[in-house]
């Protein structure tokens, strides 16, 4: 036990200084008597590789558009390389936050790639690519990832139910635009509509009376 | 197929709701309870006796989820880990995508630490799964001692539907009248942070009997003694320009004292107390005067059923109910940093802590803290050991250093205990 002569106070480890006022403790310390540990300070090393992605990422999007500006005349391309870095990034952003529950991040990235790919489209020129094949794809990928990972990550049926659940309500949005005509190619649509019958389907049939648990916890009021 | 157990789900209760929408890294809502015994802490014998203790506590077997419109609490099957302190106290336990327990128990020397997540249980309900694995842990180390019918009678008694009981639901009603209150934008200490969301812990042990002597020569309580002597110790560091705006202490009440509960989980209220030093003289004994007269006017039963049917009614409005959570967040986010407006710190005292008297030698004493944003005292007492634990995010010790001064210049030996952060 250590003594401030300023505060009149006893100061329990071996600390050179008081804790209160800072002044210089006298008499013998017992370091034994510490209550708490010391912990050093961590240094979160990950932060620094974003933090050089990031500083890249701006440093080329600026280059691009100086570049543009340059040379008018090859038209406005540098417009895409931002908008290809706003999405690589709204895509990693989710990635990262969200990598403690990896179905979650799973629909997340369903609905944001579904959303980016029919922006690309559209400021392309419309050529009907993301409905054809990018949104179909994306949820059968999805609903296969959730149901491997599932297995592989051994994850309670509980945890993923309800993302597979949505994702299969999002596939089954595809077959609106078969019915309106609005796809070149039916395939992949087809395929997905039906996957995600097939799912509901089967998360009803076996899992029903979970899933109307689930869903009254999740929505009660 | 395997037959399945369905989980059992909980809601919140009134006061835990405000908890999710305001923890951060900064203020996690996560407190800690210590036990120091005499002796080293065994971790084998605590991992058992944490086991054991969990299965009489059921609703801490809980993790929490968004739904929504609300969060709940599901009951999940994760085992709580015993491990040696290896991080800064009061931590995050909640995060919304690694569903981990919301309790955590480590050690380190001699303490047994016991680390909850507000929005589970509060002071009292976690001081009594403490104690009850306290009382486990020294009866399972001790064996020999209390062979052969020699085993001391621990004194909480609850069922496990009593232990989860919302009382919040059980006692609160229509509100009669709504109390005008008049806003209050309290004075605020500021200053430099600790880095890492650090949280500066300064413990200080007096002995109970010369405590209660001195509030009892101002004719005060402990509560009302201390809540004043933090008035002037933040009052000694304020600017002279700060002191139009009052000092406001907010004080914790254990609901349980008014209406009869031995719920495990949240069941308090808050009062807050204020002394505005430019229209006072600001000696000691006109502080306790007029906060010993708030602690008379705000504690009693009818005020604090108003101010429960206030909050519940606000909880049970529809328009509140089917607003989405990610909506609610934010409200809640703002009405949090609404009400912290007109707080300067707060103070909270746990009272007496009892122990059969069989397991008294073996335990030094208990302490409390609280992870804030501002400044907050909590007190607690075991034996003759009176603990008062200031927990506060600044760099800055001086209130801390004024509170503990006032104490020894009157005479009270102080002992102080403090974290070590790593600048010192």
């Amino acid at each position: 036990m250590k003594t401030c002569e300023k505060c009149r106070l006893q100061v329990a480890g071996n600390r050179q200084f008081c804790p209160l006022c800072q002044a210089e403790l006298t008499g013998e310390g017992d370091p034994e008597q510490e209550a708490f540990p010391k912990i050093p300070t961590v240094y979160r090393q990950h932060t620094l590789f974003f933090r050089v992605l990031l500083f890249c990422s701006i440093a080329g999007g600026v280059v691009a558009l100086a570049l543009n500006f340059m040379l008018p005349q090859s038209g406005w391309w540098s417009l895409f390389v931002l908008l290809g870095l706003g999405c690589t990034w709204a895509s990693l952003a989710i990635a990262v936050r969200k990598r403690g529950n990896i179905p979650k991040n799973l629909l997340y990235q369903v609905v944001l790639i579904s959303l980016l790919a029919a922006l690309w489209d559209w400021v392309t020129g419309w050529r009907g690519w993301s409905i054809d094949y990018v949104v179909p794809l994306v949820c059968i990928c999805a609903m296969v990832a959730m149901s491997v990972l599932a297995r592989v990550l051994r994850l309670r049926i509980q945890d993923y139910m309800i993302y597979l659940c949505i994702d299969a309500v999002f596939g089954i949005v595809p077959i609106v635009f078969f019915l309106t005509g609005v796809l070149r190619v039916v395939y992949p649509a087809l395929i997905c509509v039906a996957g995600s019958l097939i799912s509901l389907a089967a998360l009803l049939v076996f899992e029903g009376q979970n899933m109307l648990l689930e869903l009254k916890k999740r929505l009660h009021l | 197929m395997k037959p399945r157990k369905t989980l059992e789900w909980t809601r919140l209760d009134n006061a835990a709701k405000i908890f999710p929408s305001n923890s951060n890294k900064r203020d996690t809502k996560v407190f800690r309870f210590s036990c120091e015994l005499n002796e080293p802490v065994d971790p084998e014998v605590l991992q058992v006796a944490v086991d054991k203790t969990l299965g009489e506590f059921p609703m801490y077997r809980s993790v929490m989820k968004r739904g929504l419109f609300w969060y709940y609490f599901e009951a999940s099957d994760r085992k709580p880990v015993v491990k040696p302190e290896d991080e800064p106290p009061c931590g995050p336990l909640y995060n919304a995508d690694i569903k981990g327990l919301l309790f955590e128990v480590s050690y380190y020397r001699n303490r047994i630490n016991l680390e909850v997540y507000h929005a589970l249980s509060d002071g009292t309900g976690a001081l009594q799964f403490l104690r009850v694995l306290a009382y486990h842990y020294l009866t399972m180390k001790h064996a020999a001692l209390f062979s052969g019918g020699r085993l001391p009678v621990m004194d909480y008694d609850a069922s496990f539907s009593q232990k989860k009981d919302d009382s919040f639901q059980k006692y609160s009603g229509k509100p009669r009248e709504k109390e005008k209150k008049k806003r209050v934008s309290a004075y605020r200490i500021k200053g430099q942070k600790l880095s890492e969301h650090r949280l500066r812990v300064i413990e200080g042990v007096l002995p109970v009997g010369a405590a209660i002597e001195k509030a009892h020569a101002y004719g005060a309580t402990l509560s009302v003694f201390f809540t004043a002597v933090l008035m002037c110790a933040i009052h000694a560091d304020m600017a002279a320009r700060a002191e139009k705006r009052p000092v406001v202490i907010t004080v914790p009440v254990n609901l349980r004292n008014y209406f009869y509960s031995v719920s495990a989980r949240n069941f308090f209220s808050v009062i807050n107390v204020a002394y505005d030093f430019a229209n006072g003289d600001g000696q000691l004994s006109d502080v306790i005067r007029q906060v010993a007269r708030s602690f008379r006017e705000e504690l009693t039963a009818e005020r604090l059923k108003n101010r429960m049917d206030e909050l519940s009614s606000i909880e049970h409005n529809v328009f509140a109910r089917i607003t989405p959570l990610v909506i609610k967040d934010v409200c809640l986010h703002i009405a949090h940093d609404y009400t912290n407006r007109g707080i300067t710190a707060a103070l909270s005292n746990i009272g007496k802590i009892e122990m059969p008297e069989a397991l008294c030698p073996f335990i030094r004493q208990f302490d409390v803290f609280v992870s804030t944003d501002k400044l907050q005292v909590c007190m607690c007492s075991f034996g003759d050991k009176l603990t008062l634990s200031f927990t506060s995010p600044f760099v800055s010790t001086d209130v801390q250093m004024q509170f503990f001064r006032m104490l020894t210049y009157m005479g009270i030996p102080v002992t102080i205990v403090s974290n070590q952060i790593d600048e010192e």
